[in-house]
């Protein structure tokens, strides 16, 4: 496959001797690029994997789910009875997804930041170096691209008859091409613009950002809007689309195959579809690659970053609040530990932060899903309930991700330290990162959404939510004594739970169910909310003294090589 | 051997943002030469090695290497140039015949040549066994074994080390000292970056000694020896400006009071 794409690059060698690039020199930095990919997952899990009898996914699994996908946005085909609708909808979702994969799994590829010490002290130049980066990626997302576009290339055919499907093809190298294009270009001027500390962040964020609007559109697209007044959509008439590159892929196969209703304007859009993949890669070798490594160099030097003068060590507002609520030293640790570490791990960010957005998105899938009505009769029938409640007790899916990922770490070596040193108790480490978990990011959250649900609902919810925070706090305690094993961030990211960690969480999914119930079915006595608030703060406090009591028998060691 | 420096430093002058960390450096280094490369943290050395081997471009000042002006062509000066970097950077999901292969070709290497000097080099410096090892699971010497033979791999005239011995048993650092003596005799030039200064003291035949973006001294060992102190360690500590011995260490013992 590998030696195929090489000699597939090597038909464009003497376009790209034009450009300045050492094809010889190129071909072998992707050579052992692409080598490199493949041996990828096995260093990812490693041998620890395979000594815990973890399995890394299949990359068959994998293949299949991405072709499921291309299988679900090629619905969207069907769409054909209007001009351009249905190809333009496939296609953006194929670029958006494409632009997706690109940037979570490659932005570490583009800055490899090794390539500064491996590369660059060889007579390699710039310009061979910024497009072996450009083909590197070019390359790994063909692939995905290819997966994604089959099912697409197959219902193209039924829908448009036989000659739509060649056609197709070329539109699919035409959005990836332009998916890569767009990328690196956000990426060149990302880099040109700011630190590479910020360029992380920004690359970070972005992903996050990503992946919750996939999820938002999943699940609320289809309850926010009706799928009947997509039909008489006509995409020409918005002027915004001329600048939208899907429009231009759908107009090859609307000027060629429905020439009777297309105009010169699709074939405009047509041709700028085919040349522009074209200009983009002319562009990255000629006006964006010269200097690119000198801006690298600049970003990657930058990274020691110089400390101008000597920082005073004063005692902040997280000391202060560390102090507060966890006074026993060895708990305090723990807490600002974990406190630290989670605001500045991007893993950890990555996978927790989506959890934030995910709560409102599931309350919104599951109360308006009243049929026939307008969006504004919906929200006042949500009003009228009390699924608030529902809304309360769906803030635990933010502690449950926060306590799945805790303890893991890919630095999860730094944590020698906690063997070396004499901590007879490391249950009260635990009880500081879950005070921290609690303070830093549980409270906020539930005091932004008590009062969206204060202003909602009215005050007379004051009541339930406190008492469901407090029991929302014992619930995530009962959640960490059973899913978090480990000290904070001081495990591997394991690939996935085992079955057994399955069970625990079916059984603590129906407690909180139970919980949230109990709670609604209580609700109608205000007083008797107000006065259960009481044993609860005890049940907590009981609960804190004996969580902090486990022993190093209750805790799994990663074993450090 | 010529009088016509292989490295000329004229006028170097480093900046970060406004921060200055190389003031005028001038230096003219000849073939042959081994040049210890010595000062604290934070002087400058390793941006000066950087300049060096082209990582960094933008600087003031000329440096011209084998008459050739750095700014103007580096490629042309890469080729004639080594570099064992400091922080072991490397791709270790390849093996070393990979690697090594994949860095030869980037000189511009042939085939039949270029495997074979590989498997020379590797045995000489004891992975033959591993030749076709993948690099994740070797140890930290050994990875710093193949990074020194990829720093010879293209036979250069220049070779930049720095801290080339670290992670290296007893044996590999005397094979890498005489290593250094025989590259020198053959005409090589040798720039030689350690904070170990006795390692420095005997392998380099001139030292500079760089301090806050300065070189404030250059000369033999035995030079510097006369003019300051008995070893290089005192020469530098006196250099560099540390305090009246035991002054540190008092501060330190005090802070347990």
């Amino acid at each position: 496959m590998d030696k195929l794409l090489l000699k597939f690059v090597g038909l464009f060698n003497g376009l790209l001797q034009k450009t300045g690039v050492d094809t010889f020199q190129l071909h072998e930095i992707l050579r052992v690029k692409l080598l490199m990919d493949n041996r990828r997952p096995r260093t990812a899990f490693g041998n620890r994997a395979a000594r815990s009898g973890g399995k890394a996914p299949s990359p068959i699994l994998a293949n299949l789910l991405i072709m499921f996908m291309g299988l679900m946005i090629g619905l969207a085909l069907f769409l054909s009875f209007k001009p351009l609708l249905g190809q333009t909808l496939y296609f953006s979702i194929f670029m958006m997804m494409m632009a997706l994969t690109l940037i979570s799994d490659f932005s570490s590829v583009i800055i490899d930041s090794r390539d500064q010490f491996i590369i660059l002290p060889r007579p390699v130049n710039d310009r061979t170096v910024a497009m072996s980066r450009f083909l590197h990626v070019t390359l790994y997302i063909s692939r995905i691209a290819f997966l994604l576009g089959i099912p697409g290339i197959l219902i193209i055919g039924f829908v448009d008859g036989w000659a739509a499907t060649p056609l197709f093809f070329i539109q699919i190298i035409e959005a990836t091409l332009l998916s890569v294009l767009l990328v690196n270009l956000v990426y060149f001027v990302l880099i040109k613009a700011v630190s590479a500390q910020k360029f992380k962040d920004i690359i970070n964020y972005v992903q996050i950002t990503f992946s919750v609007s996939l999820f938002a559109i999943y699940y609320l697209v289809p309850r926010l809007v009706n799928v009947k007044s997509l039909k008489d959509i006509d995409v020409l008439s918005h002027q915004w689309v001329y600048f939208w590159p899907p429009v231009w892929i759908s107009s090859l196969n609307e000027a060629l195959l429905h020439s009777g209703r297309s105009n010169s304007l699709i074939i405009v859009f047509a041709v700028l579809g085919l040349i522009l993949p074209i200009i983009g890669i002319w562009f990255v070798a000629k006006v964006l690659a010269p200097g690119f490594n000198k801006k690298l160099a600049i970003v990657s030097n930058a990274d020691g970053g110089n400390i101008d003068g000597k920082k005073q060590h004063k005692t902040d507002f997280r000391d202060k609040i560390a102090n507060w609520l966890a006074p026993d030293p060895i708990e305090n640790a723990g807490f600002k530990i974990t406190w630290k570490l989670a605001t500045r791990t991007r893993d950890f960010k990555m996978k927790v932060y989506p959890a934030f957005a995910y709560v409102p998105i599931y309350f919104i899938y599951f109360t308006f899903n009243g049929k026939g009505e307008t969006l504004s009769e919906k929200f006042e029938h949500v009003r009228n309930s009390s699924t608030y409640i529902f809304l309360i007790y769906l803030t635990t899916f933010v502690l449950l991700s926060i306590l799945q990922n805790v303890s893991q770490s890919a630095k999860y070596k730094s944590a020698w330290v906690y063997y070396t040193l004499p901590i007879d108790q490391p249950g009260k480490i635990l009880s500081g990162m879950y005070k921290a978990i609690i303070a830093v990011y549980f409270l906020p959250y539930c005091l932004v959404i008590g009062i969206i649900t204060l202003v909602i609902w009215g005050p007379s919810t004051l009541n339930d939510i406190i008492l469901a925070f407090i029991i929302s706090i014992i619930y995530g305690m009962l959640m960490a004594l059973f899913t978090v094993k480990g000290l904070p961030f001081s495990k591997p990211v394991m690939v996935k739970a085992g079955s057994g960690k399955m069970i625990v969480s079916f059984i603590l999914l129906g407690l909180i169910i139970i919980l949230g119930l109990g709670h609604k079915f209580l609700a109608r006595w205000e007083t008797v909310i107000w006065l259960l608030i009481i044993p609860m703060l005890l049940i907590n406090w009981i609960m804190f003294r004996q969580y902090k009591k486990q022993s190093w028998d209750a805790i799994e060691l990663a074993d450090i090589d | 051997m010529t009088n016509q420096p292989i490295i000329q430093i004229k006028n170097l002058q480093k900046f970060y943002d406004n921060k200055q960390v190389l003031k005028n450096i001038n230096l003219d280094v000849y073939p042959g030469q081994v040049i210890g490369y010595i000062g604290p943290n934070g002087a400058g050395k390793s941006t000066t090695v950087k300049i060096l081997t082209g990582l960094i471009p933008d600087f003031v000042g000329e440096v011209t290497v084998d008459g050739i002006n750095l700014s103007e062509n580096p490629q042309e000066i890469k080729k004639l140039m080594g570099y064992v970097p400091e922080n072991a950077e490397i791709y270790d999901v390849l093996t070393p015949m990979e690697y090594l292969d994949f860095i030869g070709k980037l000189y511009g290497m042939e085939e039949p040549l270029l495997s074979d000097r590989i498997e020379k080099l590797l045995t000489a410096f004891g992975l033959a066994d591993n030749i076709n090892d993948r690099m994740d699971t070797f140890s930290k010497g050994m990875k710093q074994k193949v990074l020194l033979t990829a720093g010879i791999i293209n036979n250069p005239k220049i070779l930049i080390l720095d801290e080339p011995l670290s992670g290296l048993d007893a044996n590999a650092v005397i094979l890498v000292k005489e290593l250094i003596m025989r590259l020198s005799k053959e005409g090589k030039t040798i720039f030689y970056c350690s904070h170990m200064m006795d390692v420095v003291e005997k392998v380099s035949d001139r030292i500079l000694l760089i301090n806050k973006g300065q070189i404030i001294a250059d000369g033999t060992f035995e030079s510097l020896k006369q003019n300051y102190s008995d070893t290089l360690e005192q020469v530098f500590s006196k250099l560099t400006g540390r305090e009246e011995s035991g002054i540190e260490t008092d501060a330190i013992i005090n802070a347990f009071v």
